[in-house]
């Protein structure tokens, strides 16, 4: 089990059907959500201070409507700016290659297909949560 | 890290369950530990609950976003037609505006038509009535005729208002003519 999960994301419906397929498939305890990348990021800045309540693990949307930037730039200043070592990916109901690409250039370690079935996607990463913290797993998209 | 709650707590949670059909709910029954049989069958009720109250949830709420999805599509839909209503009554107003300046050129055309005639027309009937009676003049001065003096008068009142008619029919192209420009300096 992940000791602490975030996600990032603009629609509030996600975070509940997030927050529910995590706990039945006994993904993670504690869930963390908000709405937008400029709050995520004050967040990750925090965190990169003050460590001890850091997430493990950080589900970011591609598209967060009313943030200043995407996911993806999230994920690069996370890595770049405020890199702790954290689990980072993209949870996106796009499959566009480009961007997919674009994450894996700015250190996103999987991506996670959004659809209205998302409980096996995220049973198969929890499954390969490990590797990834052991660093051994290769950038995946769970289609 | 798991946590055990003391045997009275235990006892208080299963009455509590017993006589008001509450239970213990969320993630935190997943790190409570007991060492009571009876306890151990309240949490396995207990997570048996939350289980299927989280299902259910995410049952209603993955059925709302279906919606959420149907109706932004359909908003998507209404908006794109809206669009096309938006141009189709723009080309329509951009239509009815060069019909109207058509038929505007074709009403103006009509009446320069019209005027240019009727000017056609009064100078030949001046120049008719100018050259006729100019001409009884000469000949009536030429037979040294009695009637020259009346004709003389008669000639240079006729010239008179015929000169008059002239300027007046100059002046009103002239004025057919400046209207035509202010309009078109309007459109």
């Amino acid at each position: 089990m992940i000791e602490s999960i975030f996600l990032v994301d603009d629609e509030d419906l996600f975070h509940l059907v997030f927050e529910d397929a995590c706990s039945l498939l006994n993904i993670s305890l504690s869930l963390d959500a908000v709405y937008s990348t400029d709050v995520a990021e004050t967040m990750f800045a925090e965190w990169h201070n003050d460590p001890s309540d850091r997430p493990k693990c950080a589900f970011i949307d591609l598209n967060v409507i009313g943030s200043s930037y995407d996911g993806i730039e999230l994920i690069r200043k996370v890595n770049n700016e405020y890199g702790n070592g954290i689990i980072i990916g993209i949870i996106s109901s796009s499959v566009d290659a480009n961007e997919i690409e674009r994450a894996k250039d700015a250190g996103a370690m999987f991506w996670i297909v959004k659809s209205d079935e998302v409980e096996p996607r995220l049973q198969q990463f929890h499954q390969d949560y490990q590797d990834y913290v052991d660093r051994i797993k290769p950038f995946t998209v769970y289609k | 890290m798991m946590v055990k709650f003391t045997t009275q707590i235990e006892i208080e949670l299963i009455e509590l369950a017993k006589d008001k059909n509450v239970y213990l709910e969320g993630n935190i029954l997943k790190l409570v530990n007991t060492s009571s049989d009876q306890f151990k069958q309240y949490l396995d009720v207990s997570i048996s609950k939350d289980i299927d109250n989280r299902k259910k949830r995410l049952e209603v709420t993955k059925q709302f976003q279906d919606q959420n999805k149907e109706l932004l599509e359909k908003q998507r839909e209404n908006d794109e037609l809206m669009q096309s209503l938006q141009n189709a009554l723009s080309q329509a107003e951009k239509a009815k505006e060069d019909a109207l300046n058509d038929l505007s050129v074709m009403q103006k055309k009509s009446q320069y038509e019209l005027i240019g005639n009727i000017v056609q027309v009064a100078l030949c009937v001046i120049l008719g009535v100018g050259i006729t009676v100019t001409g009884m003049y000469i000949y009536s001065m030429a037979l040294d005729s009695e009637e020259t003096t009346l004709i003389g008068s008669t000639w240079s009142n006729l010239f008179g208002i015929l000169l008059t008619n002239s300027f007046s029919i100059i002046g009103t192209i002239m004025g057919v003519k400046y209207a035509n420009n202010e309009d078109k300096k309007k459109l």
